[in-house]
């Protein structure tokens, strides 16, 4: 076939140009989305690199600097503190973000009643958009006789707590309404998949005697945690990527105590107007974030293989 | 019964032959009320929004309530008319009817050329698309903002009606279902004299209806939502969406009635939305993952 191909190319060579017509048109089609490719993904990321290298007045790049910009970010304490807080960060949603859908899919795949609205109410709170979420959230971990869940709490006679103002239990109290907003997507996807594992394997377990949650954790659970892998890494980059919920909840406090690196990029950008170190800051996050992704894609790959 | 609907049970570990054990039979119950509680906590936290709307700010900084005492919707109204809602709805729109849009047009065509006209070294640019799929936004956030500052478009929503024609997810979206049609439509369409562009607007988008029906919510949610862009732009520019105000509230002036019923006021439309279109948002979010 592709010596046939080769030959009527040979024969055909004289009659057509390198560059058809057809290819002439496709890439005009193309140009525009492309030109839009360039300048808002492609240049961005080039350009982030040479701002980071630079200095800056306001917008205007004044002189190279080379690493100078990286070096200030890392003697900068903050920073540390704000890698140590993505560890940590990465840590409880680990342990309450990763599972909590994996449980929820399994629980709602044993329903027979009500199941339609048990997904589409478990997926409401994604819909929500990410500032109005954790707005919402506030008040619901208020302090004082007032707060949402001081109140609720006081209904069954336990003292009034002061939530985010603990230090210790800042960070996973942000994870948990990140998991709120997002568990119910992920369990839509290992419903899905639970659905389509074969019935024959549970009624050939049973058979050999395998009692319900023997079942669950031969059948149903490697099933979903080939799945798991892939949400695990995309539930880490989203959290690398974390902003709103500690600048809205308490301005990365309280005490830096829950300071993410995207809030750095902010700061920087926002308030210091110091665009460079900005830009390192978001150079060094996206490092990681390759990484991370290019693991993402070597697990996909395998999955499929 | 409740126990009846078991025997029609197909997936899921339980089924009903297990049932005749009374331990299995409790399960069953508990596992349906643990349900009926997560389903309380997903959707509390809404809910509660609305109701603390309808409370005064003495009540609501006073008196530790969950209900309002009664509902006045005039503290809505009023709310909505302090903090000059119309406007940044207007605005807000704006941004969405240009995403809506750019998201077909732009990522449509580049679909279509990817998938249909397959112009020489279409794969490379396939694959720089894909790439750009491992960059968050976010990270390059700041030298797109310093580059569409130097060009003098910030303050207008020229960028972000554009920024979304260039999302290498809905472009993927668009590439498979595109590959799916039809060949001879396309080949019919060529004979009868449409031109390409003619093709992709009269016969490829008409056939796409579903996939671009998925791709107008995707992005009307993406639109709505997006915050961190429309910030950095449009900040005291007059032109603010309802999520650039939202956040510029709740750091200002207003209090915390106030800035709970602008949180109504912001996932309202976003819940209409999803109330309309439930079971292509609920099976898009399952189907889409699961291929990518």
């Amino acid at each position: 076939m592709v010596k046939a191909n080769a030959n009527y190319n040979s024969i055909q060579r004289n009659k057509k140009p390198w560059l058809q017509k057809k290819d002439i048109i496709g890439w005009l089609i193309m140009l525009p989305t492309i030109v839009l490719f360039a300048f808002f993904v492609w240049e961005p990321i080039l350009e982030s690199v040479k701002l980071s290298l630079y200095t800056a007045k306001g917008f205007r790049t004044q002189e190279f600097v080379g690493f100078d910009n990286y070096k200030a970010l890392f003697a900068y304490p903050v920073f540390t503190k704000a890698i140590v807080n993505t560890f940590t960060y990465i840590f409880w949603s680990l342990l309450i973000g990763f599972f909590t859908p994996m449980i929820l899919a399994v629980l709602i795949t044993e329903t027979v009643h009500w199941r339609g609205f048990f997904k589409i109410g478990i997926y409401f709170p994604n819909i929500i958009p990410g500032l109005a979420t954790v707005l919402m959230w506030r008040y619901i971990f208020g302090e004082g006789k007032t707060g949402v869940l001081n109140i609720i709490l006081s209904g069954f006679g336990i003292d009034q707590q002061v939530w985010f103002n603990n230090t210790l239990i800042t960070i996973p109290l942000i994870v948990i309404i990140l998991t709120w907003r997002g568990a119910g997507a992920t369990t839509l996807i290992y419903i899905a998949n639970i659905s389509n594992i074969d019935p024959a394997l549970y009624e050939a377990a049973t058979i050999d005697g395998a009692g319900i949650f023997k079942r669950i954790r031969h059948i149903t659970l490697p099933s979903i945690f080939s799945l798991g892998k892939t949400m695990l890494i995309i539930q880490i980059i989203a959290v690398f990527q974390i902003l709103y919920e500690p600048l809205v909840l308490k301005q990365g406090g309280p005490n830096n105590a829950s300071i993410s690196i995207m809030m750095i990029v902010w700061n920087y950008a926002n308030r210091l107007f110091n665009y460079p170190m900005a830009a390192a800051t978001s150079v060094v996050i996206c490092v990681f974030l390759i990484v991370l992704s290019g693991l993402y894609f070597k697990l996909t790959k395998s999955k499929e293989d | 019964m409740f126990f009846d609907k078991y025997s029609k049970k197909e997936d899921g570990t339980i089924r009903f032959y297990d049932l005749h054990s009374m331990r299995t039979r409790v399960l069953c119950i508990i596992i349906f009320l643990i349900c009926i509680v997560v389903i309380i906590v997903a959707l509390f936290p809404p809910a509660w929004v609305f109701m603390a709307g309808f409370r005064t700010l003495k009540d609501f900084n006073n008196i530790p309530a969950i209900l309002p005492e009664k509902f006045d919707f005039s503290l809505f109204a009023k709310t909505w008319n302090d903090l000059k809602f119309t406007k940044y709805y207007i605005n807000s729109f704006y941004v969405l009817f240009g995403s809506i849009l750019s998201a077909i047009f732009f990522n449509g065509l580049l679909a279509y050329a990817l998938a249909i006209l397959k112009p020489k070294g279409h794969k490379i640019v396939f694959g720089l698309v894909l790439w750009s799929m491992l960059i968050p936004a976010t990270t390059s956030m700041v030298a797109l903002f310093v580059n569409i500052s130097k060009m003098g478009l910030s303050q207008s929503f020229i960028p972000l009606w554009l920024m979304i024609g260039a999302n290498a997810f809905f472009v993927i979206l668009f590439k498979q279902f595109f590959e799916s049609l039809p060949k001879e439509l396309i080949e019919a369409a060529k004979l009868d004299g449409c031109g390409y562009l003619q093709t992709f607007l009269r016969i490829v988008l008409p056939l796409s209806k579903s996939i671009v029906m998925v791709i107008i919510i995707f992005a009307i949610n993406a639109a709505w939502s997006d915050f961190l862009l429309p910030y950095l732009l449009l900040n005291n520019s007059g032109k603010e969406t309802v999520m650039v105000r939202l956040y510029m509230f709740q750091g200002g002036t207003a209090t915390s009635v106030e800035l709970l019923r602008a949180v109504v006021f912001s996932i309202i439309p976003p819940i209409f939305l999803f109330i309309i279109f439930q079971k292509q948002i609920t099976q898009g979010a399952a189907a889409g993952a699961l291929k990518g």
